[in-house]
């Protein structure tokens, strides 16, 4: 079972056995959960006629007493205030009350209160607390996602509602597949232990009556790691489909925004990317951008002689045939559009800002090359005056992250020369990341050049060469996986929490990155499910990155560190 | 995937709080404090049940007492959407009717087959007419009045118009299917037929002539029937395509209104954040207006003729004062 069904499953159970028109009230976070795995035309299809968030519910005066109420809402202090206001002055004939995670009892005797004309007819909790957006992928979308960098004495309450809601999201997804896991954590990370020990407790104390699924336990694993064992994924530049289109555009909750670029028809402002719905997208978002651009042109070509044979209309029985199939033609002109759109638009960036180049320098600083030619291929590019600021720091930074013990004097040196070229982005934000993602921080072997063995498949890779030189680097989660899997994950690198003991090989294992995932690794999780039927691994993160909102987060944390008096 | 059901643990708390407010008369819910004992009982519950009747919608006077909230009448779209679906309801079975009555024409038959024609030519017409009548109904389904439920009602015309439009096409589809195998048929018969007249002119020519005459006539006779048969086989396939005519026209008009299943109007998010956009340029606009009006020429030229006329009395005063 992958994530989308499940979540469209809980919907569904909510919708199913209340006959008659109803109405599905949302909090801003259960709007993108619901959006992501159920559209409008399915919700019409069970009779709900009306969707509202629940703060513009209660501004409105009038009653609608035909319409039955179904509230989905995450069980927040917030919402139970806003709840108790609606009870109080109800709108609807019934209320349905469904919470997308484990209710207080102090929260159950609130909304008892304030229900005195006793119109509420249910309450549950259905547990879909994270966005689906891909079979094996999900996020939580956490808005301060920044706190992970910080140590929690800057910020204890923002702190405690990050892993508050990391915890939850954890928990939620467990309870969809309905198993328990034993927990496992990066040792360097205070923030993974913390959720990591918050989760446990929850499962095995708190509510393990709830969790208490009666299946052999140690079939399944969580494992919480930390975004700064891993920093240079987020930083590269992404040549797959879907990695591609966040990296350069821009996707939230599988929708992309494209009304800040020009030349962009106008119904196609904004589109949706769902592997779902969309079979071209299915087939192609793990696709390299050569194979894609052919297989685009491939999907032109039939349409247009598609639409061809339908402007010679010679008979009655042809115009007959052209009308019944006109749904269909209509939906397969949408999609071509779409994509043509979108690989356009992608085009025009990578010539602009002279990608290929970028990304070749980029890649070698990643996966291979000795420090010399690293050091003169960063140099050159940074002289090169059409490269743009951005990219100027990802390179500096991928070198720096690389190379930071081998020559100091020539980092120097690059940071001079970023200081000197780039208004905008000072060498300190670099420093910022070496402190917080440096050598010594990391566990996982990055580079491949800890251990004998890693450096000889090294070495056997460079003289074998690679397929193609702009997606040879393999995300640092693989080789978790594959460590997983053999069951070579060090104990003194992810130790267990509490006293429980993995028997064997897990069968499900949930990885959750503390600071956001990449579409890059989840792209390495779905196609070694593919390739692996005996195991089955789920990713996610508290935010889905690139490179912008990486530097983003980086660039607050820094700041918040600064002004802080403590750091 | 695992839920809890809350439910009972739930209704436990409202009852007992309920037990809680309702002796004691205590003033938390009724807001007004005063007296003690009988009187404030009494306010409380007067109170309480004149507020039960405040969130019922005013087409409910008869609400009751405090408990239940009577589901309030709906407004009346409701029951032209109600008669829309019935509509489509009905027309799914003479469907079905019709279905059985093709498959009973298209076998081969003895008799002249006019009863049968007769009930699909019916059929057909009736489903059509329905088809056209629920369409008309679901144009006028999303006129008029306000905000609120003009929401509903939006998404409401759009569910009928994707039921609408699968019927249709459903319909057509065994429409162009029983026209096909009709023209198979009609070509069948006539191969059947000229066949059979070969046969009987080859047959004559080893008799007499005056035996030729008569088989001739038989011939003519026998031609003459296959015309008129065939006419009538004309007819009917014109009126088929007629139909299929006019339920591609239906098809076009409601193109419109269905959403198309994987584009951004499909997504809950999009919609919710239109609505919110669009009562606030609704808003807007309404300002805007306002401000147009008031700054419009027909209010100047009102006020300066008020102005004018008051002018005009006075002097009209005047002038009887001084003579």
């Amino acid at each position: 079972m992958v994530l989308i069904p499940l979540v469209r499953d809980y919907i569904d159970r909510m919708l199913h056995d209340i006959p008659g028109m109803k109405v599905l009230v949302l909090d801003p976070q259960t709007v993108g959960m619901v959006s992501v795995v159920y559209s409008q035309s399915d919700l019409l299809r069970k009779e709900v006629f009306l969707v509202e968030t629940i703060d513009n519910a209660s501004s409105s005066r009038e009653s609608m007493a035909h319409l039955k109420a179904v509230y989905f809402l995450r069980p927040s202090a917030d919402n139970v205030q806003k709840l108790r206001r609606h009870l109080a002055m109800p709108r609807f004939a019934e209320y349905h009350l469904f919470f997308s995670n484990i209710l207080k009892i102090p929260q159950i005797q609130i909304l008892a209160d304030s229900d005195e004309q006793e119109v509420v007819q249910q309450v549950q909790e259905f547990y879909a607390d994270f966005c689906a957006i891909d079979p094996y992928h999900f996020t939580l979308n956490i808005q301060n996602n920044h706190m992970y960098m910080l140590p929690t004495v800057v910020d204890p309450p923002g702190m405690q509602s990050f892993c508050d809601r990391a915890v939850d999201g954890i928990a939620s997804v467990f309870l969809a597949l309905k198993r328990r896991p034993v927990i496992r954590y990066q040792r360097t990370s205070d923030v993974a232990k913390r959720i990591a020990q918050e989760t446990a407790r929850l499962m095995y104390e708190q509510e393990s009556g709830l969790f208490d699924f009666r299946r052999t336990e140690n079939s399944s694993l969580l494992l919480v790691i930390d975004r700064r064992d891993d920093p240079v994924t987020p930083l590269l530049n992404q040549w797959t489909y879907q990695a591609m289109v966040h990296e350069l555009i821009g996707i939230e909750n599988n929708k992309v925004d494209l009304r800040g670029f020009s030349n962009v028809p106008k119904d196609q402002q904004e589109v949706v990317l769902s592997s779902v719905q969309d079979d071209f997208f299915r087939a192609n978002m793990f696709e390299n951008f050569g194979d894609l651009g052919m297989n685009i042109k491939r999907m032109v070509d039939d349409f247009q002689h598609l639409s061809k044979s339908s402007l010679n209309l010679q008979s009655i029985g042809d115009m007959a045939k052209f009308v019944s199939n006109y749904p269909e033609y209509r939906k397969t002109h949408g999609n071509v559009t779409k994509h043509v759109a979108l690989v356009g638009e992608m085009s025009r960036i990578v010539e602009e800002r002279k990608l290929m180049l970028v990304s070749q320098t980029e890649q070698e600083l990643a996966c291979t090359s000795g420090q010399v030619t690293a050091f003169e291929a960063v140099t050159s590019l940074l002289n090169n005056e059409s490269v743009s600021d951005i990219d100027r720091l990802r390179l500096v930074m991928l070198y720096a992250l690389r190379y930071e013990k081998e020559s100091p004097v020539q980092l120097m040196q690059l940071f001079n020369k970023l200081a000197s070229c780039s208004a905008k982005y000072k060498s300190g934000l670099v420093q910022f990341l070496l402190k917080q993602a440096g050598a010594d921080k990391r566990t996982g072997d990055l580079y491949g050049n800890r251990d004998l063995l890693n450096i000889a498949r090294n070495m056997a890779r460079g003289l074998k060469g690679v397929e193609n030189v702009y997606t040879q680097h393999q995300p640092l989660l693989f080789h978790t996986m594959e460590g997983i899997v053999k069951g070579r994950l060090r104990d003194a690198d992810y130790p267990l929490v509490g006293n429980h003991f993995q028997h064997g090989r897990p069968q499900d294992v949930v990885i959750f990155i503390v600071g956001g995932t990449t579409y890059e690794e989840a792209k390495s999780v779905a196609l070694y499910n593919a390739a692996n039927p005996g195991v089955r691994f789920f990713l996610g993160g508290s935010v889905v990155l690139n490179s912008k909102r990486f530097l983003e987060d980086l660039g607050e944390a820094q700041r918040i560190s600064k002004s802080s008096s403590i750091i | 995937m695992a839920t809890r059901n809350r439910t009972q643990l739930y209704r436990k708390y409202r009852d007992a709080l309920r037990h809680v407010r309702s002796p004691a008369g205590a003033p938390s819910s009724s807001g007004s404090g005063g007296g003690g004992g009988g009187p404030v009982i009494e306010m409380a519950s007067l109170l309480r049940t004149d507020r039960t009747y405040a969130p019922l919608s005013t087409d409910d006077p008869s609400g009751s007492s405090r408990g239940a909230v009577t589901v309030g009448l709906p407004p009346a779209w409701v029951d032209v959407s109600e008669e829309i679906s019935a509509n489509m309801q009905r027309a799914k079975m003479k469907m079905g009717e019709l279905a059985k009555a093709h498959a009973k024409a298209l076998m081969p038959s003895f008799g002249d087959g006019r009863d049968d024609q007769r009930a699909i030519e019916v059929l057909t017409h009736e489903v059509t007419d329905l088809l056209k009548r629920s369409e008309k109904r679901l144009q006028k389904l999303s006129m008029k009045d306000s905000s609120e439920d003009s929401n509903v009602r939006k998404n409401v015309q759009r569910s009928l118009a994707t039921d609408l439009q699968n019927l249709s096409m459903e319909f057509r589809k065994k429409q162009s299917s029983y026209l096909k195998q009709l023209r198979q048929q009609k070509e069948g018969q006539d191969g059947v037929d000229l066949e059979m007249s070969i046969n009987g002119t080859k047959s004559t020519f080893e008799d007499d002539e005056f035996e030729d005459v008569g088989f001739t006539e038989v011939q003519m006779s026998k031609l003459k029937k296959s015309e008129a048969f065939n006419r009538e086989r004309e007819r009917e396939i014109e009126q088929v395509v007629e139909s299929v005519n006019e339920l591609a026209q239906i098809m076009k008009d409601l193109s419109v209104l269905v959403i198309d299943q994987g584009t951004i109007i499909d997504r809950i998010d999009y919609n919710i954040q239109n609505v919110a956009a669009s009562v606030e340029e609704g808003y807007k606009q309404l300002q805007k207006a306002e401000r147009t009006q008031k700054k419009g020429g027909m209010v100047m030229c009102a006020t300066v003729l008020v102005i004018l006329i008051f002018i005009m009395i006075v002097l009209l005063i005047l002038k009887k004062i001084i003579f």
